[in-house]
């Protein structure tokens, strides 16, 4: 790790304060910070921790609707609360520099990566144009993205995530700054891709000694990336220490919980057996394209009835297309889905009332799988009057049961909206709204993947007791492995539409896996702070580069 | 000097004198500006121009005052659901709502509050205005304000039904458009194309002259020129709903269009739905006022702000301002449902004040 140095950022007492239901409400108490050049500080905590509203005032900035109350934030001798916005604003993108969590988000697609790369130095008469462009082109290949000196020259769209995401760490570098900000640079990328981009940024962190503060939720990451880790609780510090200490002998019993947090796990279940026994739905060698391109390719496997199927993958292999195939989103173009032995009309539209019941769906993005101006009950209860034609006291009993069944207390909850709740309370109400149908056989696409750690273990674990009460068949979809280690029965791996390899979960935990399986096991981080050195170490930088370009 | 004048800028400079000392400070600069123009105006124009000066303030404290009694009014009134809402309704909300009420009742007890009909001739042409004609008399020696209120209901009931009219046609067509998608989405949509190439005002006067000038046709004519800019609002909005996975959710369910249109589309679409309802009103209400100015609209005896402007506009050579008293009626009608239009498009873009 770098030398430590003098003292870059010093943060004391920082007091934001948020406008809502017209009035200032204080979310950031009073948080201490000490930056170091070239030191890289974690901050980590759950979402509403206030991590990303204290990153952003190390620029001496506050989003819309909130302000820096009180406090100091000191950056190399200047005091920031009390400087000018014109002069914070030459400040920003110079000298500090801020890397969002989408880039694709952040980019605007109207223009050339590298016009919006040069756009800083120029604009600061750093470089002139050619200068700054050479360099960026030099940033690029340090970064190792292909083609350095052509890729610049394409539109946003035209590259992908970890691409883009690489590309705004090496705009963020544009006029070498003294601090860069990354705000969960990794979070929507698959853990191949996370790595390349993980590894790309420490490099260019260490080469120009720049000191970084790192956001994100994920300690496995954060413990590769920063020399500190900085737990924040509700917008207060819990607890700083170096990375290796903080790791080892955490102090807090909040800290401890968040280390702790994937210890849930259950058994295996072995599939039935005997002749009787028949899966609850069979994928049998199913096609289907989007157009002209074809996304599925013969894709067969099994559910049995109370067991748990897991279908890993990175984005774009196909998990989530199975899923519309089986709902009867898109009809497959060839193969058939058979459901209790029967088969499934490709089209929902063909399917009976008895057969949309039998198979429910419970989303990944619960704020928009919940429709904003309908109430708890109504969202719950309408599937149960739909289906069972239930009605006036007969549907609220139902409703309260359903609730129950959910950890949501009935009273509280029967007449709110869905804004009035938290996102693992959403979450919750998309499952109960999947068993007022009471199905068979549910879709689970990335249930946990919007949600906080300590919360994502509270929905496994309720959808597992679920699964044990009601026998319930889930597909799980999901890119994160640790999900599929605590909650699945069986295990199929799709890589561009097809199945690669499946079995049950505990043999394919053990060597020796498929090539791909194994790219993607070893690819997880660890909560090693060494993980990510040994690993870049045993497979070479060429092998990256390619897994994060197919 | 007077006594008005001298009571009239003590009364201001002890008030901003207080206001300052208190540390009121939107007071101190409302008042003190106000000190300053008296001053200033008072120089230039004398004591009349004082005298107008302090009638246009007190009538904006009272339209001020009006509002807000209103505003609180309406809250105690109504439930703690829409009580909750119109907390934030900012003083130009309040009295867009107060000015709009004022024009239904007024509408709607026309007879009742008229002195004599609309198309009764009491007096000779143009007399002016005494104990029993408020606004004095038109160009026939009709009652100016009996027609003024009948015109009310005749011009706003007619601009309603006619927005009314063009927001379910095109509403309802949106949504189906956004829901079905497909050759049905594009068939509607050139459609409203077709209809929106026309020049709005040739369209009427070609479809009134084929069909004749009664109310029907003209309702009829002004919600199909009208229907094609709802439709597209509807598509563009409901499109952005159709796509949500709650949508996805219940077509999995089975669920029909119509309760998909009515249950999970409709709810998330009304806010920018109404903003538009109030804007459409207004360009409705100016298309009529139009058509009868041009002698197409409304016909005669019938009272109509538009043809009224028209039938007194040669009085305004002789410096009167009867002619502008309903075009006053129009304008202060547009700007109250602008008023309120504003505030609820604020409302629905979520944009925080600060």
């Amino acid at each position: 790790m770098a030398p430590k140095k003098d003292v870059l950022l010093q943060v004391r007492d920082l007091r934001i304060e948020g406008y809502s239901d017209e009035q200032w409400i204080e979310i950031v108490h009073g948080v201490d910070l000490t930056l170091h050049r070239g030191e890289v500080l974690g901050l980590i905590g759950e979402s509403g921790a206030g991590k990303s509203t204290i990153g952003l005032a190390a620029m001496g900035f506050a989003r819309d609707g909130c302000r820096i109350s009180g406090g100091s934030i000191e950056f190399d001798g200047l005091e920031l609360t009390t400087t000018s916005e014109s002069d914070l604003r030459a400040l920003r993108g110079s000298r500090i520099a801020y890397v969002a969590q989408s880039a694709a988000a952040s980019f605007n697609p109207a223009h050339r990566i590298i016009d919006q790369h040069t756009e800083a130095p120029i604009q600061y008469r750093i470089q002139k144009r050619v200068e700054a462009q050479e360099d960026a082109m030099q940033l690029y290949e340090r970064l190792r993205l292909p083609n350095p000196g052509e890729i610049g020259f394409r539109y946003p769209h035209q590259v992908s995530g970890g691409q883009l995401q690489r590309a705004m760490t090496a705009m963020a570098m544009a006029c070498r700054p003294d601090l860069i900000i990354f705000d969960e640079p990794t979070t929507a990328l698959d853990v191949t891709t996370q790595i390349e981009v993980l590894a790309a940024i420490r490099d260019i962190v260490d080469q120009f000694n720049t000191a970084a503060i790192y956001i994100t939720h994920d300690l496995a990451v954060v413990a590769q990336m920063a020399d500190t880790i900085k737990v924040l609780l509700k917008g207060e510090e819990i607890e700083e220490a170096p990375t290796e200490q903080m790791l080892d002998e955490p102090k807090e019993d909040y800290t401890k919980s968040l280390w702790a947090v994937r210890s849930f796990k259950r058994p295996q279940k072995a599939r039935p057996a005997g002749p009787d026994a028949q899966p609850i739905v069979s994928v049998k060698g199913i096609e289907a394209s989007y157009g002209k391109t074809k996304v599925l390719d013969d894709v067969s496997f099994d559910v049995y009835p109370g067991m748990t199927v897991a279908v890993v993958g990175e984005s774009g292999s196909g998990k989530s297309t199975t899923a519309r195939c089986i709902t009867g989103l898109l009809p497959p173009t060839s193969g058939e889905i058979l459901f209790k032995g029967e088969p499934l009309p490709p089209r929902y539209q063909d399917r009976s009332k008895d057969q949309l019941r039998q198979v429910q769906m419970i989303y990944q993005m619960a704020d928009t799988a919940l429709n904003p101006k309908i109430r708890i009950c109504d969202i719950i209860g309408r599937p149960a009057q739909f289906y069972s034609g239930l009605r006036g006291t007969a549907l609220k009993s139902r409703v309260d049961e359903l609730l129950d069944l959910i950890e949501l207390e009935p009273s509280k909850y029967y007449s709110r909206y869905p804004t009035e709740l938290s996102g693992g309370q959403k979450q919750r109400i998309g499952i109960a709204r999947a068993l007022a149908a009471d199905p068979s056989f549910i879709i689970c696409d990335e249930v946990t993947s919007a949600l906080d750690q300590l919360v994502a273990e509270g929905i496994l674990k309720l959808l597992d007791r679920l699964q044990k009460e009601f026998n319930l068949a889930y597909m799980f979809i999901t890119h994160d492995l640790a999900t599929v280690r605590s909650i699945a029965d069986e295990v199929v791996v799709m890589q561009k539409g097809k199945v690669v390899e499946q079995g049950p979960k505990d043999e394919m935990f053990t060597p020796p896996h498929h090539p791909y399986t194994d790219l993607l096991l070893s690819s997880v981080p660890e909560m090693d702070p060494n993980w990510l050195t040994s690993l870049l170490e045993e497979r070479g930088t060429d092998q990256i580069g390619e897994a994060a370009d197919v | 000097m007077s006594n008005f004048v001298i009571v009239y800028y003590a009364l201001l400079i002890a008030a901003s004198c207080l206001a300052a000392y208190f540390k009121k400070r939107e007071i101190f600069i409302l008042v003190f500006t106000l000190t300053l123009v008296s001053f200033f105006m008072g120089i230039i124009g004398g004591q009349s121009a004082l005298r107008f000066i302090t009638t246009a303030a007190g009538l904006l404290a009272v339209a001020a005052g009006m509002s807000y009694a209103f505003r609180e009014f309406l809250i105690l009134i109504t439930p703690e659901g829409v009580a909750k809402e119109l907390r934030t309704a900012p003083l130009t909300a309040a009295f867009g709502m107060f000015v709009i009420c004022t024009y239904a009742i007024a509408g709607i007890f026309a007879p009742i509050i008229a002195p004599f009909g609309e198309a009764q001739v009491i007096s000779s042409a143009f007399a002016p205005a005494d104990e029993t004609m408020l606004l004095g008399a038109d160009q026939l020696g009709r009652d100016m304000f009996s027609r003024i209120i009948y015109g009310a209901r005749n011009t706003v009931g007619l601009a309603l039904l006619a927005t009314m009219l063009a927001f379910i046609m095109g509403a309802l067509a949106g949504l189906l458009a956004a829901t079905k998608g497909g050759w049905f989405d594009q068939f509607l949509g050139r459609f409203a194309d077709v209809i929106m190439s026309i020049p709005s005002l040739i369209f009427a006067l070609l479809m009134l002259s084929i069909f004749g000038t009664n109310l029907i046709v003209i309702v009829i004519v002004i919600a199909v020129i009208y229907s094609p800019r709802v439709f597209r609002l509807t598509r563009a909005v409901a499109g952005n709903v159709v796509v949500m996975d709650y949508i996805e959710a219940a077509k999995l369910r089975g669920e029909g269009t119509w309760y998909l249109i009515r249950k999970e589309i409709l709810p998330n679409s009304t806010a920018p739905l109404i903003a538009e309802f109030g804007l459409e009103f207004c360009f409705v209400f100016l298309l009529i006022a139009g058509l009868s100015f041009l002698g197409l609209g409304v016909q005669p005896p019938t009272a109509d702000w538009g043809s009224m402007v028209r039938e007194n506009a040669t009085l305004i050579s002789f410096g009167e301002l009867t002619p502008l008293i309903p075009a006053a009626a129009i304008a202060l009608l547009t700007v109250a449902v602008n008023f309120v239009v504003d505030w609820m498009l604020f409302r629905s873009s979520g944009l925080k004040e600060m």
